[in-house]
């Protein structure tokens, strides 16, 4: 993903704007990092569990007919994650505390999120070589074997 | 006695020159329920916004050793004015009533005194 600078500086005004936040990461639906700025918090952890996460939230949805994911809200006794839908391919996790305002962690994610989704779009579209990846990978997030399946890198074009 | 909903609708139709009006838990800064705005005024950004304007009050009080309570917090737009008023005692501690009057047509000292009135009868 060519877009991590500009996902990161995302990631880096949405601590600035939002002074409750503690951590925020950009990862794909199968679990991998896209950006991250989680001091304190394993990023590869957090990712690879957010995708779980995402993997059983998606069939409640689809079981009881809430439709495409948009968001996911955990509150723990010392604060809050928050995840949000960043396009099909990718999602926003936050981590606040305690005293946040949710509110107002609803409206920045959603809009980090749609934000967010829009780089990654853009950067999978202007890769030179899209081709040899199978395509609608990212339009059918299956995340329940989350980690495995988005690193196999080239089975078919690599010509080593 | 009124539950949310009902008092947000004899908020709205009551006062002279309301156009929107929300209850919110400053805890989490969502509303509770909401009435009125419209696409341009949305009326959960306006939940969340003015929950920070609550909180930083609150604790400028504490830092001032101010013992009272807030009754309530007028802000005076050009045009607008924005009327929080904090919500005391049965369970309703942590939430605010938020109030959009149209300069124009208002009268703010019947506005603060009927929505006052709706507070008192207000159970959440």
């Amino acid at each position: 993903m060519a877009a991590e600078a500009e996902v990161l500086d995302e990631l880096h005004r949405l601590r600035a704007r939002v002074p409750q936040l503690t951590g925020a990461l950009a990862a794909s639906v199968d679990g991998l990092v896209l950006a991250q700025d989680t001091p304190g918090v394993e990023p590869e952890g957090l990712a690879a569990l957010t995708a779980a996460a995402l993997g059983v939230a998606l069939r409640v949805a689809d079981a009881t007919g809430r439709g495409d994911f948009r968001e996911l809200l955990l509150r723990g006794e010392h604060g809050y994650v928050a995840t949000y839908a960043a396009g099909p391919s990718a999602v926003l996790t936050l981590l606040a505390g305690d005293r946040a305002n949710v509110g107002r962690l609803h409206l920045e994610g959603r809009r980090a999120g749609t934000r967010i989704g829009e780089l990654v779009e853009a950067a999978a579209e202007a890769q030179p070589a899209p081709a040899a990846r199978p395509a609608p990978k990212a339009l059918t997030p299956r995340t329940r074997t989350a980690r495995t399946a988005r690193t196999l890198p080239g089975p078919t074009g690599e010509s080593r | 006695m009124t539950n949310t909903e009902t008092a947000l609708k004899e908020t709205l139709a009551s006062i002279e020159g309301a156009t929107g009006a929300a209850l919110v838990d400053y805890t989490t800064g969502m509303a509770l329920g909401t009435i009125g705005g419209s696409k341009s005024f949305d009326l959960t950004v306006a939940a969340a916004g003015n929950t920070d304007v609550v909180r930083a009050k609150i604790r400028t009080m504490e830092h001032l050793g101010l013992k009272g309570e807030i009754e309530d917090i007028l802000i005076t737009l050009s045009d607008q004015y924005h009327l929080i008023r904090l919500i005391k005692g049965r369970g309703g501690n942590g939430l605010f009533l938020y109030l959009v009057l149209d300069a124009k047509r208002a009268n703010l000292a019947m506005a603060r005194h009927q929505l006052k009135k709706i507070e008192g009868d207000l159970e959440v």
